[in-house]
């Protein structure tokens, strides 16, 4: 049989584009972060470990961290969970299942930094919607709660300069943008589930929409959740354009909000350390990698049935 | 045991109507089909027996007790489904299990971990039921495997056992066997056949194969158009078809039927093939139906003898099936030969057989049957003679 080398034809485009824009990026990223290299400078010196020990041992980067895990924390689960829940609510209405879909939907279509902007109104302390609300409860039962009370002696929380809350609030938007595309997903998911499964478990004595859930649309739904929540992990690990429209400089109170994609953007870009910049990208994209590989060879497993 | 009756079940989706006013009886024990071609209503029919589906009118009665408001779940009926519908993320254990635990455990006891802690002795119990159906099915050797990892007949007889597992008072099956290769649906049909026998329940089959729906049941009901046409054993249903679709729809190969007239006697003819018997009340185009084993080889220099050519031939071994087409009016009629006379025919031939006295049927205009009877009850056929085929050429 002659031996044709038709095939390095077939595969050498995809190789080379694979390698010039992927690969070949990410190896400079992961050497550059071993430099102190500047943009605009002829050359670098080779630091060894020296970005890696600053990242591992300054108190800036432990808030980076803890910013950027607390706002996943947040996000994917309530995500995955509003999610799932709205799938499940809108796969089980007969009519205006599309309205509710759109509506749901929108988040994800508009661009999040000109929501952030609106955002940004609607949680200003004195013209904002969402403040002068809550004062509008002041005197009514909610009192007992002593949160509100407080809140009603001592004016309620700047909810986006204050510490202790910026960075719930930005991971509400997250959640807030991000639940209608796991929605999508899910309901992709729940229409691949047979019915007569649901059939055969109303047979087998199933009773309760719960007991159905558990024992049907739940295991059903395991790939479409794998899924779900490693788009939602890497996505909620890339948070960036709420940061930088509410605190352009510094990464909000206290750098509380200092997520990690903010913190490679301010050292690169802002403050052209490409080392350190570089040295943050290659422990995120360990971190990206470290999931995903773990969610595949771990639950994959597990919900592929045949 | 359970005795399950309908009462005119109506049930249509938007416009279309697809069943009209069912009633059937089943007799406790029964092994009950109903078999019709896809579309007839035979699936909703069953559906509306377990419940997944509700009439728009009409009872469905379950030992005597009305069980229209009595939600699937506590109709104590199983179900096998075509595709079998397991669930792909238990083993086999755990989907035979699955009925057993809904119904015979509390919500804490079905708790995982804890609830196997507190009711330990009723865990045991449940297993010993799901190992004792396994045994029956011979596939007490596959409960740790998931029903990804079985063969169809394997993953068959596991929908069979969860459904047998809990003791349902009767089964219904909706094409269990259609996803088997041919091999083995012959071979379940008779294992199914068999656990009835040793079950002792109520079985409603849906199938849309007559051959299972014959060899299987103790009656049959052969739906089409939403209605039950005809309901009797298999031998009935056979033999004494009341209409021209069962007729046409029982039987393999197909029943001929040949176009013809009632002559000013009653007798019934089509071109040369003319049948003694004369049908009474019933006049106009009628169609003779005659099944390939009415028909039989014979020699040319016999009476009765009709004459075709053969254009195909089938060998099933123990039957051969010629297809020939009749030398007067060319119409196309299949008979039934032994191996040892059809083997020699070769296609293109010319052959000449006759028909089998008192079998032929007859259906007027509508489909129905028209009954015939022999002259020879009013008056004596001429000496004794019952030329079924005169030859007129």
């Amino acid at each position: 049989m002659a031996r044709s080398k038709a095939h390095y034809w077939f595969v050498g485009p995809a190789l080379f584009l694979m390698v010039l824009i992927l690969l070949l990026p990410i190896g400079i990223a992961s050497l550059m972060s071993f430099t102190n290299y500047s943009l605009g400078n002829p050359g670098a010196e080779f630091v060894g470990l020296a970005n890696y020990e600053k990242i591992f041992t300054r108190s800036a980067y432990a808030k980076m961290f803890g910013a950027s895990f607390r706002y996943v924390f947040v996000v994917v689960p309530l995500s995955v969970g509003l999610g799932l829940g709205a799938a499940l609510l809108i796969n089980s209405i007969k009519r205006f299942g599309d309205v509710y879909k759109t509506i749901y939907f929108l988040p994800v279509m508009a661009a999040l930094i000109a929501m952030a902007t609106v955002w940004e109104f609607a949680f200003h302390p004195t013209i904002g919607i969402v403040n002068s609300t809550l004062e509008r409860g002041c005197g009514s039962f909610l009192e007992s709660w002593s949160w509100y009370a407080h809140g009603c002696k001592q004016g309620f929380p700047l909810w986006l300069t204050d510490r202790d809350y910026a960075i719930w609030t930005v991971a509400f938007i997250g959640v807030w943008q991000a639940f209608g595309f796991n929605m999508v997903l899910y309901l992709a998911g729940l229409t691949s589930v047979p019915r007569e499964l649901y059939h055969a478990a109303e047979m087998d004595g199933a009773k309760s929409a719960w007991e159905r859930f558990r024992l049907v649309t739940w295991p059903m739904l395991g790939p479409t959740t794998v899924f779900v929540v490693t788009i939602s992990v890497i996505r909620s690990f890339q948070v960036f354009d709420t940061v930088e429209a509410f605190y352009p400089q510094g990464g909000g109170p206290s750098k509380s909000v200092y997520v990690m994609m903010f913190a490679i953007y301010e050292k690169a870009i802002q403050q052209n350390l490409m080392g350190i910049g570089a040295a943050i990208t290659v422990v995120f994209l360990a971190f990206v990698m470290f999931l995903t590989l773990a969610q595949r060879w771990l639950v994959e497993r597990r919900v592929h049935y045949t | 045991m359970a005795s399950i009756s309908l009462k005119a079940i109506e049930k249509s989706f938007g416009e279309t109507s697809v069943l009209e006013r069912i009633d059937l009886d089943i007799a406790p024990g029964e092994f009950l089909t109903l078999v019709g071609p896809s579309g007839c209503g035979k699936s909703t029919l069953l559906r509306i027996l377990a419940g997944l589906e509700a009439p728009d009118s009409g009872d469905v009665l379950i030992d005597g007790e009305r069980v229209n408001d009595v939600r699937p779940a506590d109709r104590n009926l199983a179900m096998v489904f075509q595709s079998y519908a397991l669930y792909p993320h238990l083993s086999v254990g755990q989907n035979m299990m699955t009925p057993l635990r809904l119904r015979d455990l509390s919500f804490t006891e079905r708790l995982p971990l804890i609830g196997q802690f507190l009711a330990r002795a009723k865990y045991r119990d449940l297993s010993s039921q799901v190992s004792d159906a396994a045994k029956v099915l011979k596939i007490d050797h596959l409960l740790a495997r998931k029903p990804g990892q079985l063969s169809g007949g394997q993953r068959q007889r596991v929908a069979l056992g969860r459904a047998m597992v809990r003791k349902p008072v009767g089964f219904l099956m909706d094409e269990p066997l259609s996803n088997l290769d041919a091999a083995l649906r012959i071979h379940m049909r008779s294992e199914l056949a068999e656990l009835h026998r040793s079950l002792q329940t109520t079985f409603v089959y849906v199938t849309h194969d007559q051959a299972e729906a014959l060899t299987m049941s103790d009656r049959m009901a052969v739906m089409m158009d939403g209605k039950i046409l005809q309901l009797g054993t298999p031998d009935e249903i056979y033999n004494n078809p009341r209409d021209i679709r069962v007729a046409e729809f029982v039987g393999a190969p197909k029943i001929n039927l040949l176009p013809g007239y009632l002559d000013a006697d009653g007798h019934a003819a089509c071109e040369d093939v003319v049948l003694t018997r004369v049908a009474k009340n019933c006049s106009g185009d009628i169609t003779i139906g005659l099944r390939p084993e009415h028909l039989a080889l014979c020699s040319v220099k016999d009476p009765e003898a009709l004459q075709g050519r053969v254009v195909h031939k089938e060998n099933l071994g123990a039957d051969i099936y010629l297809h020939v087409i009749l030398h007067q009016g060319g119409h196309r009629l299949v008979l039934r030969a032994a191996p040892i006379e059809g083997v020699p025919v070769s296609i293109g031939q010319n052959v000449a057989f006759k028909l089998q006295h008192g079998v032929a049927m007859v259906f007027d205009e509508a489909g129905k049957r028209v009954d015939l009877s022999h002259e020879a009850e009013k008056a004596p056929a001429k000496s004794g003679v019952k030329a079924t085929v005169p030859e007129v050429a």
